[in-house]
């Protein structure tokens, strides 16, 4: 099989945690359900890998069977970096060096030309390179909110890939970083946790004046937020980010896979992610690369029918700016 | 002789296999798993052993699992003296702190042994317990996360 140019949709099993972890459907099911789902088939390593972040025999055997008979393209693999694992102190360099070379070459025996990273690996990512360049996988930064484009951690990311300049060592924006608006499910959950109507406005006010969480927090704090709460509200200024889907021009030279975060469909439509203007800017910058749909909603939907719609969403974008 | 009669059927979205998975139902997922609590002697140490599941979406080492909080009929346990049964191996839960290296898979069940001089009674017994975890990449540190489960288990 022959893969296609341009923009290529597949699914990250991340999308189907309800449904995994409550034993309904297994890994084996996930699998041949991503073969109906565009085909790409991205994975979560600590997830996923019974072994990890060792590669086990019967691992690789279980999983290289239904790539083949599922005819699946492993697309990105998540790796971690953990940098708090331990009880007393964080990962030291060494320890955290030792700890991403068995997940990379977990990936690359697995057939993933991809590993996705955590900014935490940005420390050893120099050490990390030779076994990347090894192993004929290429590493790239999630840039998940808060590290949206314009962020400082984002622009210390590209300053070093730009100095390192390595076709090894990319970005995968995740599309949360594009956010329009808060979606209904997590404002239902905060005023479940018990936050007024009042300290919600506020801070869906703060959130769309694009206030700085960090300036947020203390402010909405300051108006009565209790202290229980206080992680409801992280979660939403660490979930929803305000990029323009434009500024995706400008590091798309260095993009090598994409991830498709969405929250809900909504008549054929993902109200709160900026999805036909993220389609747009890489269709026309001729993108030739994988989307894995990543669903991050509200439980107890038809998850394998939000993707279905999400990525006929996507492909309705696609065709609508493909050059003609 | 009467035509065969043609069966026309609309084609069918989804292949069969992907339709049957989808069908498949789950079970609510929880620290506590309802298996029955069994009374047991181990090592010559007799109490008794609850099911727990991992309350992550991932794997983690055991040295994020931070801590356990124990009601067992309203009455609060020493978690000091639990041991917790991954994989087939046991471990205090004081000593989990420093067993990095070995890892709780999400889909592997464990077991929590609580020490007791009697057995728990034969009959339905209320559980409350909490399980204390780091997910080690979230927040800038080593942040605690609470799971609390509560259940109504047997006793056969």
């Amino acid at each position: 099989m022959t893969a296609q140019k341009g923009l290529k949709l597949g699914v990250s099993l991340h999308s189907f945690t309800t449904e995994y972890i409550t034993y309904k459907w297994s890994l084996e099911d996930m699998f041949q359900l991503v073969s109906v789902l565009g085909g790409g088939l991205e994975i979560v390593g600590p997830a996923h890998q019974r072994g990890y972040p060792y590669l086990t025999d019967e691992f690789e055997r279980i999983f290289k069977s239904s790539v083949e008979r599922w005819g699946l393209t492993p697309t990105s693999y998540g790796t971690y970096a953990d940098p708090f694992m331990l009880k007393d102190r964080d990962l030291n360099e060494d320890e955290l060096t030792e700890y991403m070379v068995p997940q990379l070459k977990s990936a690359a025996t697995l057939g993933f030309s991809i590993a996705r990273m955590q900014y935490f690996s940005y420390p050893v990512i120099e050490r990390l390179l030779p076994w990347a360049e090894k192993l004929n996988v290429k590493m790239g930064y999630e840039l998940h909110t808060p590290l949206t484009i314009e962020s400082a951690k984002t622009q210390m990311l590209i300053e070093q890939i730009e100095r390192i300049d390595s076709p090894y060592l990319g970005l995968i924006p995740d599309t949360g970083i594009f956010a329009r608006s808060i979606p209904e499910f997590r404002l239902e959950a905060t005023r479940q946790a018990g936050v007024s109507e009042e300290l919600l406005a506020k801070a869906v006010e703060l959130w769309n004046a694009k206030v700085e969480g960090e300036e947020a927090l203390p402010e909405l704090l300051r108006l009565g937020l209790r202290k229980q709460n206080i992680g409801n509200i992280e979660f939403i200024w660490g979930s929803f980010g305000h990029s323009d889907p434009e500024l995706l021009k400008t590091i798309l030279p260095r993009v090598i896979h994409m991830h498709g975060k969405f929250f809900s469909m909504k008549n054929g439509i993902e109200p709160d992610v900026r999805f036909e203007e993220v389609t747009k800017v890489l269709v026309e910058s001729g993108y030739d690369g994988w989307m894995s749909s990543e669903f991050e909603g509200a439980g107890g939907q038809d998850t394998f029918e939000l993707v279905r719609q999400q990525q006929a969403m996507i492909r309705g974008y696609s065709a609508k700016y493909a050059k003609q | 002789m009467p035509n065969p009669q043609r069966v026309t059927t609309v084609e069918p979205e989804l292949p069969a296999g992907v339709r049957a998975i989808l069908a498949h139902t789950g079970k609510p997922r929880s620290f506590l798993r309802e298996e029955s609590i069994r009374n047991v002697v181990r090592n010559g140490v007799s109490g008794y052993e609850l099911g727990v599941n991992l309350t992550s979406y991932r794997a983690l080492p055991l040295s994020c699992i931070e801590g356990l909080l124990l009601k067992v009929d309203g009455n609060e346990v020493d978690s000091t003296t639990v041991a917790l049964t991954v994989n087939g191996y046991s471990h205090k839960l004081a000593e989990l702190a420093s067993l990095s290296h070995v890892w709780w898979f999400i889909l592997e069940p464990a077991t929590l042994f609580v020490p007791s001089q009697t057995p728990l009674a034969t009959g339905s017994h209320q559980v409350d317990a909490t399980l204390i975890t780091v997910e080690p990449y979230v927040t800038a540190g080593r942040f605690s996360f609470y799971h609390p489960a509560s259940r109504t288990l047997a006793v056969e």
